[in-house]
Formats: C-alpha cells, structure tokens, sequence
C-alpha cells in the first residue's frame, strides 16, 4: 500500500469522517484518494490552520471524530488553537502533519519550524507518532488516532518528507 | 453620520444578548471569549450554551463545526467585532460550505472590549456585513435595533448560513461562566446528546 494510501486507509479505520485541511502537496495525493475511493468522508477546507483546528473542534462537539490535515509550517499558526481550546477542553483531533524541514528539505525558510516540530508538541504535551515507511504508514495513523480520540488528547502522526518523496 | 453616532442611543451587548436568547429557542450557542461569553451566562446560561475561554477568532469556526456535524441542530454564535477581524477567513468558509443551520451573530462594538476598549476598524467604517455578502454569505445585514435583530434572527434559524451585524454598545458584564473547560464541554455535549467516542 502506497503512504497516502495507508493515511487514508487508517484515518477511516480509526472511525474519522470528517477531515478538515489545508492544502500541501503531498497531502493532494491523499485528498485525491479520499475523493475516488471513501466516499463517506466529509473533506473541509480551512483557510488557515487554526481554523481548520477550530471547526475540528466543533466536529467533535457535534460527536464526530476530526482529523486534521496540514503541512508542519501550518502548526505555528495552530497553537493558539491547540493550547487555549482543544487542549484545555479535552477536545482531542487526529492531526497528520506533512513534514517540511526534515530530512530532504532544499527550503531554508522550511527549516526552523520543520527542525522544532517534535519539540513544540512535547512541550504542550501532544503526543506524536511518525509514519516510518509506506507500509507501516496505516497503522502509525491508527495509533495516533487511538491515542488522540482514547485520551481525548489530540495526537499527532508525522509523515516525514523522505515518506512522501516517494 | 458617522459609525461612531449610529451606535449612541442603541442597544447594549447585554441587551442584545438577551435578544439573541430570547430568539433562538434550543439553538446551541456558542460564544467568543471574554465579554461576549460574560453576557451570554448573564442573560441566560443553559446547557446547549458553549463558553470559549481563550481560542480568540475561532468562535464562527466553532460553531461551523457544530453546525456540519449536528444539521439537525440549529446553531449560533456569538462574536465579536474584534474576534471575527482576527479570523477574517471563517467569512469564507461560512460562504464555501453555507450549512444551512448556522448563523453568526457579530456583536460590534467598534472596539476591544474585553482589554480596554481599543477601537477597531469598524469604528471608522469597516462593514463586516459587506465582507461577509462579498464572501458568499448571501443573508447578511447589520442592525441596530433590539426589534430589527429580533426579526432579521427569526428569518435566518433554519434558513442560513447567515451573518448579523448588531452595532451594540459596550456594557460592564456583571458574571462570569464557570472556569471548568471540561465541564463545559461535557455539559454542552450531553445537552446536544453526545457521548464522547
């Protein structure tokens, strides 16, 4: 199974109909795959990220399970988002995060946030998992969802850019 | 007139508040931080009332979250002028997405409130009700009066998304929600039906 594949295959496994997003490159290729081939997932578009974490939230309220979709440069705009509504709430969201600024990264401007990514979110306490190969990418999004939506703790499933090269 | 003159002698947040509650039955409303969510526990707390304590712009999304994933629930938030200026873009996605069971409630101030009274652009003119018409948002209207908001809220549950602008003034709020998050959410949930999953 290819990595968008395996995205798309564990955020509905994990029960997520609802995806709300901003567009990356990479994460197009799992859009795509939404649209041909889950036609029972709802995809939102945001215009901003900590949108997109707001209305995720009020999914969730509604008694739905979120995912939310995003380039890692999107989870600087996020924070405030996470840290003074999701997180204090106990309103918890799948978030898949295309990584920028790892391993592989021509884009200087890239770099900062892409290199502080797992430092921030440990230091207001979400939890990530990475998604380490095309074939183990299904269940890294399966247990990051199990985590987020048990705990009610949003948790993270990072797609590293040496993944979606491929 | 200036902005500045249309709002002398109209209502204030309070009253409007009461307005809105009065208005929109068992809706669930969703109000933006600070002095928006003060009024909306003084005029009438009720458990399908969701209290944001920080998270400020993200009201509207909020609320449009709850709007796509419960349709068959009426919802309305309450936001400021100043809170909705730093989410512009929610404008956009009401008028994307238009869920017909939505309506924002902006209530304009002309100034930050809740940290001191800084004006906004919209003391000198800037029509949030103008944005949101230029973003899709066909039911869009500014009021200001208690009867003319009345009114415009009875045409619009159901009938969304809409976006009310009601130029109000500043009132010194005289209570505060409960500080629980949790609790909140787990109040509003149940109101709603919800289990946690």
């Amino acid at each position: 199974m290819s990595w968008p594949a395996g995205v798309c295959a564990g955020t509905h496994a994990a029960g997520c109909r609802d995806v709300v997003y901003v567009p990356d490159n990479p994460l197009s290729h799992v859009l795509k795959i939404f649209e041909a081939e889950y036609r029972d997932v709802r995809l939102l578009l945001a215009t901003r990220e900590e949108e997109a974490f707001g209305i995720a939230a009020g999914l969730y309220l509604g008694g739905r399970r979120p995912a939310v979709m995003l380039q890692s440069s999107g989870l600087g705009n996020s924070l405030n988002a996470l840290t003074s509504l999701l997180i204090p709430y106990r309103i918890p969201a799948l978030i898949v995060v295309s990584m920028r600024g790892d391993d592989g990264e021509w884009n200087s401007a890239q770099m900062p946030m892409g290199r502080a990514v797992r430092s921030i979110l440990d230091a207001i306490g979400i939890g990530h998992v990475t998604a380490e190969s095309a074939e183990t990418t299904q269940a890294a999004v399966e247990r990051g969802a199990q985590m987020a939506f048990d705990t009610r703790m949003s948790c993270a499933c990072l797609l590293p850019k040496r993944l979606t090269a491929q | 007139m200036s902005a500045a003159e249309a709002v002398d002698g109209a209502m204030t947040r309070l009253e409007a508040t009461r307005v809105v509650v009065a208005h929109v039955g068992d809706a669930a409303i969703v109000a933006s931080l600070g002095h928006p969510a003060y009024d909306l526990f003084a005029a009438g707390d009720r458990p399908r009332n969701f209290y944001t304590w920080g998270s400020m712009g993200l009201a509207s999304s909020v609320g449009v979250g709850i709007a796509l994933a419960r349709p068959d629930v009426p919802v309305v938030v309450l936001d400021g002028d100043g809170s909705l200026l730093m989410n512009l873009g929610s404008l956009a996605t009401i008028g994307l997405l238009r869920p017909r069971n939505f309506v924002l409630v902006v209530m304009d101030n002309e100034q930050y409130g809740t940290t001191g009274g800084q004006r906004t652009p919209t003391s000198l003119g800037a029509d949030l009700a103008a944005a949101a018409a230029a973003l899709r948002v066909d039911a869009a209207a500014t009021v200001v009066t208690p009867e003319a908001l009345g009114a415009v809220l009875d045409g619009a549950i159901g009938a969304g998304p809409a976006v009310i602008v009601a130029k109000v003034t500043e009132s010194a709020p005289a209570a505060k929600p409960p500080l629980d998050c949790e609790m909140l959410k787990q109040r509003f949930m149940s109101a709603l039906g919800q289990t946690e999953s």
